[in-house]
């Protein structure tokens, strides 16, 4: 029959490397896709202009020593990567800007793919399961629709896949070298870099030797380096209850109403946090904080995206679960193979990404190990597809209809975060049609050298030079505004 | 290892949902880089449909373009509504319910006259609108007769189905 042709052909040894490479030119079409949403997302007003304008200011060397000396945040080598792609474009921004952006999600791609390793018929089934989840889960859609305007978020996931491609290779004494200076990049671009060391730790823990004892040590003391210098020489705090309105519960507090919950002891709401952290991570609900989705099933106002969302978590999840118990024995005995560490690096980057959002929990911040949950359940539903391969065709209608199910939700999570890219186009458009009124409220921008000449310039590129493509009409949009 | 048959359908069955999204995400910004946008009623085919549609960046694009916010423009019925189809950018703007939109067309030196203000005014309590009408008046009472500046409007648009 050709059928069983086709399947004993598809055994062949050769046919590792067309898996492989049908997986790439898979994932290079998801990346055209993300990246024509993508390039139609112009630079943003808030988090961006300014930043821009103050990133031109003075030199190099003096952008970064001065970021030595700030209040709340830590960020040098962040600055740097703003300024240098600032100086490089040549006043070219929208197209060096979002060309980078698009650069970073291809080079996430390869990473992703690397980690996963499809090399077999159930590998490369499961490639675009994993590529919906990385682009689609809640956690990653800060990382492609805002940017400021060099996405640091989405760095530190290529950092972290790149931690774990280091950690999970054959042992090198380069790849120490590596490590230390990813921890460094990652750490110095945006405080959850730290998040590196744990990739480095967790697979170490789990056998993973490409990084040696040496270096997960250096790794360690690279982070009571960072800690130290941050909070003992430089005086660096992190940002208090008073600056940052919080989800608590079916709401959000302001700064004021936290402070006078939780001003004196906020043990409790910090380990809300943790525990909402986590939750979503896993369930897609609560939302930074929030339990956004309970509060409206409550009040009968239910979206359509949001059982869309919790479904496919839930789902997800659920593989993942069976995939530690059926490897419970094997985990018992310390024998992990390369699936058991990247699932290990996942749970530990949840617990680690949950811990680290204690005091502001936010769907950005938690991404890395939204990116980690997809590699994990890639690799939790290739471990079902072949567990499941002696089946005769009638028992194997049961999990078919399981797979079809999870993946259709995923497809529509990962729809949504198109429709997320194309909502986030109108409304940076938005903004740079009323910058003025903007510019009234924060002044001090335009007060600084060159920042009328940017403006006009940014300004140019979303509303003249990159027009407002057609709004989407139709009950189906609404579907998706998430 | 062998690919079985059962492997094979289980492999169709977790790809296949995701990967036809994939194709229907590409075949959706193929037909847009064409022209074509799926499930979209098209771009604003003028200043009016612009404000109507409430895309200020469409808006700034087009007075750039030397558009002129008061003259009397048709608009597609699903702009605003079948008994709304020829007004001005600055009377779309008070259907828009965006008081920024009306601040933007104002700060571009749109309303031009006393008598386009008040136009504006009597037309934004008709449709009502608290927020406009307040950035319109400056907190100021103007008198106007109850209905009269929106059966101005709707006359306008009867008028243009008629001579169709």
């Amino acid at each position: 029959m050709r059928v069983d042709a086709l399947l004993n052909e598809s055994s062949a040894a050769p046919d590792a490397a067309r898996w492989r490479w049908l997986s790439y030119g898979y994932a290079l079409l998801v990346a055209i896709g993300v990246a024509y949403f993508l390039l139609d997302l112009p630079i943003q007003v808030t988090d961006c202009y300014g930043n821009m304008v103050k990133a031109a200011k003075g030199t190099l060397a003096e952008l970064v020593s001065g970021e030595f000396h700030q209040q709340s945040y830590l960020r040098p080598i962040g600055w740097a990567q703003l300024r240098i792609l600032l100086d490089v474009s040549g006043g070219r921004y929208f197209e060096w800007f979002r060309g980078w952006h698009v650069a970073q999600i291809v080079v996430l791609f390869v990473l992703f793919l690397r980690l996963i390793r499809p090399r077999s018929l159930a590998g490369a089934a499961v490639v675009p399961l994993g590529l919906a989840a990385l682009i689609g889960i809640h956690t990653f859609a800060g990382t492609v629709r805002e940017s400021f305007p060099v996405n640091m978020f989405l760095m530190v996931l290529i950092c972290s896949f790149a931690a774990a491609d280091l950690a999970l290779g054959p042992p090198r004494l380069w790849r120490d070298v590596a490590a230390a200076l990813l921890f460094v990049f990652a750490t110095l671009s945006v405080e959850s870099g730290i998040l590196v060391a744990v990739v480095f730790v967790a697979a170490f823990m789990v056998g993973a030797r490409g990084v040696s004892r040496v270096g997960v040590a250096m790794q360690v003391l690279l982070v009571i380096g960072y800690l130290v210098l941050r909070f003992s020489i430089l005086h660096i705090g992190s940002p208090g209850l008073e600056e940052r309105t919080s989800g608590f519960g079916f709401s959000r507090l302001d700064p004021s109403a936290l402070i006078e919950k939780f001003g004196t002891h906020p043990l409790p709401f910090y380990a809300y946090n943790v525990a909402s952290s986590l939750l979503s991570i896993v369930l897609s609900e609560p939302r930074e904080g929030v339990w956004v989705a309970t509060r409206d099933v409550l009040r009968g106002d239910v979206r359509v995206f949001q059982i869309f969302n919790i479904v496919a978590s839930a789902l997800g999840t659920a593989l993942i679960v069976r995939y530690l118990w059926r490897r419970r024995r094997e985990w018992l005995a310390f024998r992990f193979d390369r699936s058991d560490q990247l699932v290990f690096i996942f749970l530990a980057m949840a617990g680690a990404n949950a811990t680290v959002s204690y005091a502001y929990t936010k769907d950005m911040i938690l991404a890395t190990a939204g990116a980690f949950y997809a590699a994990a359940l890639a690799v939790a539903a290739r471990d079902f597809i072949e567990s499941m391969s002696g089946l005769s065709m009638a028992r194997a209608i049961a999990p078919m209809l399981f797979l079809v199910l999870l993946s259709s939700a995923w497809a529509l999570r990962a729809v949504n975060a198109h429709m997320g890219l194309r909502i986030a186009a109108v409304k940076v458009r938005t903004e740079w049609a009323y910058v003025d009124s903007w510019l009234e409220r924060n002044p001090e921008v335009l007060s600084e050298p060159g920042a009328g000449e940017m403006k006009r310039h940014l300004q140019e590129d979303a509303v003249r030079k990159h027009p407002l493509r057609p709004r989407l009409a139709g009950r189906w949009v609404e579907w998706f505004n998430d | 290892m062998t690919d079985t048959r059962s492997t094979m359908v289980l492999a169709v069955g977790v790809a296949a949902p995701i990967v036809l999204a994939t194709i229907a995400v590409l075949a959706f910004s193929g037909l847009e880089i064409a022209g074509h946008t799926p499930s979209a009623i098209g771009p604003p085919r003028n200043i009016a449909e612009a404000v109507g549609m409430g895309s200020p960046s469409e808006v700034l694009r087009l007075l750039d373009f030397g558009e002129d916010p008061n003259r009397v423009l048709p608009v597609r019925r699903e702009i605003i509504s079948s008994a709304i189809m020829r007004v001005t950018a600055l009377e779309a703007a008070v259907w828009s319910h965006h008081r920024e939109m009306m601040e933007l067309l104002d700060h571009r030196r749109a309303i031009v006259d006393a008598d386009t203000r008040r136009h504006l005014i009597c037309l934004t309590k008709d449709v009502g609108d608290a927020d406009i009408l307040a950035y319109l008046s400056g907190g100021r009472e103007v008198e106007c007769e109850h209905g009269r500046a929106l059966a101005l409007v709707e006359e306008r648009s009867k008028k243009r189905e008629q001579d169709r």
